[in-house]
């Protein structure tokens, strides 16, 4: 064996060695949180999955297996169906609404000299709040329909009747109700991250515009501040598609839910009420687990289709 | 996608296990055993009752019997929030209570989830008890719970306000529809039927009003002009303006009738306490009127069923106890039937003797229940009673075709019944 | 930053400031309706005629709610803060720890392993729900607080965001590490760990926010009034037969207070950290 031959076989081995000691590092780095998702996701999504295939009534052990039947009956349920629409028209309207709401808000805040700090915290402070806590706020004083109600009394001032702000669906006012307990809560936090962003871009950025003679507020907002949010953008808005998607406690506990009886639900009921009302309420557990694929499935494919048309996950992998 | 997930070495998730379990022990957990000191324990579970001292009574019911069989304790679970939840998913585990409160289904049944109780009974006890409830707590035979109270529901009105209006407690719908739309005001409604105009508090009782009904011998009935007719006059009350809605509490509970904001309520007789001390002698009350010259006066037959965890290992014990809370124990059951709310004992001979009943209100609807009392069968089950939910939401509050929504909801029961009988 | 010069710019200025102290105060009104309802008797909040503020508070909703043995708030509150710390720094660590390996160490089906993690933020709670409680029934977490904690300290979403933020991280400093010997346990230990506490108070403030609000897990889970959460307690009110309105609003006012200060407090740590975390890939 000649010198430089052995010296490339001992930098392989080094190299090798390098890299086994990498993957050891990686994996035992990973592995409590590995260990948790595998107890708390993975294993009951597997369960999960032999339930959706299973009639499952008041018992969650799968077996009596029935192939898709579970998920052949939701499709054909219009209440099922009417869920997934009430969620598609809630998604298309609250992602963008939040990303405007949220960006006009960080855009103005930053631009004013004096009192950042106070109107952050202001539009922030939200976030501290449950959506429960909310929920009863919306529903028990803010838009309650009777005259007590604080919506009434400012109606009442221009002489108006009170108005059924949750129980009627012409005109459906409770869509006003849940989008803004919505957008109350969540707006603020999107908005710090607008900040955060707003505060990285450049300052030179904007002399050289100046230079260039772009002065005018659009020019330079169209041209360099959004393309420098593009990253933040994209992180909210697929954060905020899933938590749409997801959507479910203002639902539940304005329309329905405790505290209130049933019947309002059926006006605008998404789809994760309509499996917590099959899983938990009828006990059909098997459905109630074919249910929640079917709205994952969906999560998925959209998320997938924003990433294309955003695309996220360009730069991933690196 | 997952499956680098699923391969992950079982020693890791050993190993999370280890640290899992170091962690409980760490933050004081106390696992499950089912004696103290030699005592078997037992677990009882209750859903929150909202009155005052009903939280105090169960513990005292449970010390009550530790002072009588010393080798055991009752443990009592009071629950608060989403109870039927909570109850669903401990039964599916080793780990869920031994005796609780329901009500009866027959998946409960099939799933073996609640113990046979017929032994429990004497003959006597089974004369007495109202045989109603007996019916409702079988299934093919075998009784599963025993009633531990008796609900329904009344329409409160105010004697002066009827008088002021000239007019008589309504024997008819439409004399209700019209009393409500006079005695509305800018300032108060005439009736309130739950915030969402009547749907769930109604979606039964207007029917059965009507003469129709929803499941008889495992059949589904409802498909019926009467019904249909019966959610068209829903439809007209919510449309005519005097119903109340966006309360802040819901129909079960009477604030809305006490403070005004309603002239007329239907409410529990569980909330006539609390409405006799706001209203005094001019409360009036009867059960929901006839839809019309060939329906029927109705009322709801509600109330709470005591049941035995069938998967426990203590089963007997348990059925033990049970038999001596709601079977021989007269003093608890009028006590807790008439010491913190208002419910009328399932035993018949309480019920025509315990003192706080005689008064008009409670009289008349303790006999009105033994008469027009009506409830649904264990066979009918939340999933049904969600599809015709839907209908009537759409019947009522979308405005959609009623005859053409209750033949829909009647095929989707019976889907869900085909499903059941399997 | 940018100064206005112009009267119309002066104009639009002062039109920004209108929009945001309109915003401002329709932002505050919900927090201002909790205090108001929490002083008052139930027929004061249900009358028909508006008060802005009642004449005499009712301060004593607070001693009958601390009071009322069947409400169990100072237990909720201890729970609530217990679970939520804890939750707090071992989620922390162990999203941290996984977010530096995907972030920085190099290996095979390390990608893979990502998309897992960003998987499993797409799938709704709905779906593992009751079998996560079957299985915590079968390891023995039902009615412990343990078991009302542990799912939350694996959390997919600040794994992502501190890979983000680890993405980011100057290189320099592992490098300097690098030359001084240390592996990756030590430079992750002494030099990033250190150097996280910005992304980590924000991070894990909003745990410590998460975890407070859960509501049907800890429900389902914890059985006895000893492991109730402050959200149970709360639901306590709204369950009821009779609805106490002023013991109602007291009990949300009680439950959303602590975050509040706790976010007041905070405030300045969080827009730091997502200063790090949001922005750049």
């Amino acid at each position: 064996m000649n010198a430089p031959a052995t010296a490339t076989a001992q930098r392989k081995t080094q190299a090798m060695h390098k890299n086994l000691q990498a993957g050891i590092c990686f994996w035992s780095f990973l592995m409590p949180a590995l260990a948790g998702l595998v107890l708390f996701m993975a294993i009951p999504m597997v369960w999960g999955f032999l339930l959706s295939l299973s009639h499952a009534q008041n018992t969650i052990h799968p077996g009596h297996f029935i192939g898709a039947r579970n998920y052949t009956d939701l499709l054909t349920d219009p209440e099922f169906l009417n869920s997934l629409w009430t969620i598609l028209v809630f998604t298309l309207f609250i992602v963008p609404a939040t990303f405007a709401f949220s960006l006009w808000l960080a855009l103005a805040v930053h631009s004013i000299p004096k009192g950042k700090a106070f109107f952050r915290t202001v539009f922030f402070i939200p976030t501290a709040v449950s959506y429960a806590a909310a929920s009863l706020i919306a529903r028990m004083s803010f838009f309650s329909g009777t005259a007590s109600g604080f919506a009434n009394h400012l109606v009442g001032l221009f002489g108006m009747q009170p108005v059924q702000w949750i129980g009627t669906a012409s005109p459906p006012w409770y869509w006003l109700v849940l989008v803004s307990v919505r957008l109350w809560l969540q707006v603020g936090f999107y908005m710090i991250i607008f900040l955060a962003a707003l505060q990285e871009i450049p300052r030179s950025l904007y002399e050289a515009a100046a230079l260039d003679g772009a002065t005018g507020g659009w020019t330079v907002l169209r041209f360099i501040t959004l393309p420098q949010l593009r990253n933040a953008s994209v992180s909210i808005l697929l954060l905020n598609l899933i938590a749409a998607f997801q959507a479910f406690d203002e639902f539940y506990n304005i329309l329905g839910g405790s505290g209130s009886s049933g019947g309002n639900i059926g006006l605008a009921r998404p789809p994760l009420v309509y499996i917590y009302n099959v899983a938990l309420s009828s006990q059909d557990f098997g459905r109630g687990a074919a249910g929640g694929f079917i709205i994952t499935a969906l999560i998925v494919l959209f998320t997938l289709v924003q990433g294309r048309l955003l695309g996220f996950g360009s730069k991933e992998g690196r | 996608m997952a499956t680098p997930m699923l391969t992950t070495p079982v020693t890791r998730r050993q190993m999370l296990k280890t640290f899992v379990f170091a962690g409980g022990a760490l933050l004081s957990g106390c696992a499950r055993s089912d004696y103290i000191d030699g005592k078997l324990v037992l677990t009882q579970w209750y859903h929150q009752y909202g009155e005052k001292g009903t939280f105090q009574a169960v513990h005292r019911y449970a010390r009550e019997y530790t002072r009588v069989n010393p080798h055991i304790i009752v443990k009592v679970v009071w629950i608060p929030g989403d109870y039927g939840t909570k109850l669903a998913t401990a039964l599916l585990t080793p780990d869920g209570p031994d005796v609780f409160e329901s009500t009866l289904t027959q998946a409960m049944v099939e799933a073996g989830q609640t113990a046979p109780l017929n032994d429990l009974f004497t003959s006597q006890d089974l004369a007495d008890f109202n045989p109603r409830d007996i019916a409702l707590n079988s299934v093919n035979g075998k009784i599963y719970g025993v009633k531990m109270i008796d609900d329904l529901g009344l329409l409160y009105y105010r004697k002066s306000m009827l008088q002021s209006a000239g007019m008589q407690p309504p024997a008819t719908l439409d004399e209700l529809m019209t009393l409500a739309a006079k005695l509305t005001t800018p300032q108060r409604k005439g009736l309130f039927l739950g915030n969402d105009g009547g749907i769930t508090a109604m979606l039964n009782v207007l029917p059965w009003s009507a003469g129709a009904d929803f499941l008889v011998n495992s059949q589904i009935v409802f498909n019926t002009p009467r019904t249909v007719l019966a959610y068209q006059k829903l439809q007209q009350l919510n449309q005519g303006g005097s119903l109340l809605m966006g309360a802040a509490s819901d129909w079960w509970d009477p604030s809305a009738f006490t403070s005004g904001q309603a002239a007329m309520q239907w409410c529990g007789m569980w909330a006539y306490p609390a409405i006799a001390r706001a209203v005094g002698s001019d409360l009036g009350a009867v059960i929901w009127p006839p839809l019309d010259a060939q329906g029927v006066p109705v009322t709801f037959l509600g109330g709470w069923t005591a049941m035995v965890n069938a998967n426990r290992p203590h089963v007997e014990e348990a059925k033990k106890f049970l038999q001596w809370q709601w079977i021989q124990n007269r003093a608890i059951q009028t006590d807790w039937c008439v010491g913190y709310g208002f419910h009328v004992p399932p035993r018949l001979s309480l019920a025509r003797t315990t003192p706080k009943l005689q008064q008009p209100v409670p009289a008349y609807a303790v006999n009105m229940l033994g008469k027009y009392g009506k409830a649904t069968p264990p066979l009918w089950n939340a999933a049904m009673g969600s599809d015709l939910t839907n209908a009537v939401t759409n019947i009522v509050k979308l405005g959609q075709p009623a005859a053409q929504q209750v033949a829909a909801a009647a095929d989707m029961c019976n889907r869900e019944l085909q499903r059941e009988l399997e | 930053m940018m100064r206005a010069h112009s009267p119309a710019e002066k104009a639009l200025l002062a039109l920004r400031y209108l929009a945001l102290s309109v915003l401002a105060v329709i932002f505050l009104i919900p927090f201002y309706l909790i205090l108001r309802n929490s002083l008052m008797t139930d027929a004061q909040i249900n009358a028909a005629q508006w008060q802005w503020f009642p004449l005499h508070p009712h301060w004593s909703n607070f001693r009958q709610l601390f009071a009322d043995n069947t409400a169990f708030v100072w237990t909720g509150l201890r729970n609530s803060a217990l679970i939520a710390a804890v939750t707090l720094v071992l989620q922390m660590l162990i999203s941290s720890m996984a977010g530096y390996a995907l972030a920085r160490i190099p290996a095979r089906g390390s990608r893979t392993v990502f998309q897992v993690i960003l998987l499993t933020l797409m799938i709704p709670g709905a779906v593992t729900f009751v079998p996560t409680f079957a299985l915590m029934a079968y390891i023995g977490g039902v009615n412990t607080l343990w078991g009302i904690l542990a799912p939350g300290l694996f959390s997919a979403f600040s794994i992502f965001l501190f890979r983000q933020f680890y993405l980011n991280f100057p290189t320099e400093i592992e490098e300097a590490g690098m030359l001084d010997g240390l592996g990756y346990g030590g430079i992750y230990w002494r030099l990033v760990l250190p150097n996280s506490r910005s992304v980590m108070m924000s991070l894990g403030v909003l745990a410590f926010v998460g975890t407070w609000n859960t509501f049907l897990w800890p429900l389902v889970v914890g059985q006895n009034p000893s492991s109730w959460t402050i959200q149970i307690v709360l639901s306590t009110f709204l369950t009821a037969q009779t609805v106490n309105l002023h013991e109602l609003f007291a009990a949300a006012l009680v439950a959303v207070l602590p975050l509040v200060v706790v976010f007041l407090v905070m405030q300045k740590y969080i827009v730091e950290g997502i200063t790090f975390s949001g922005g750049k890939e």
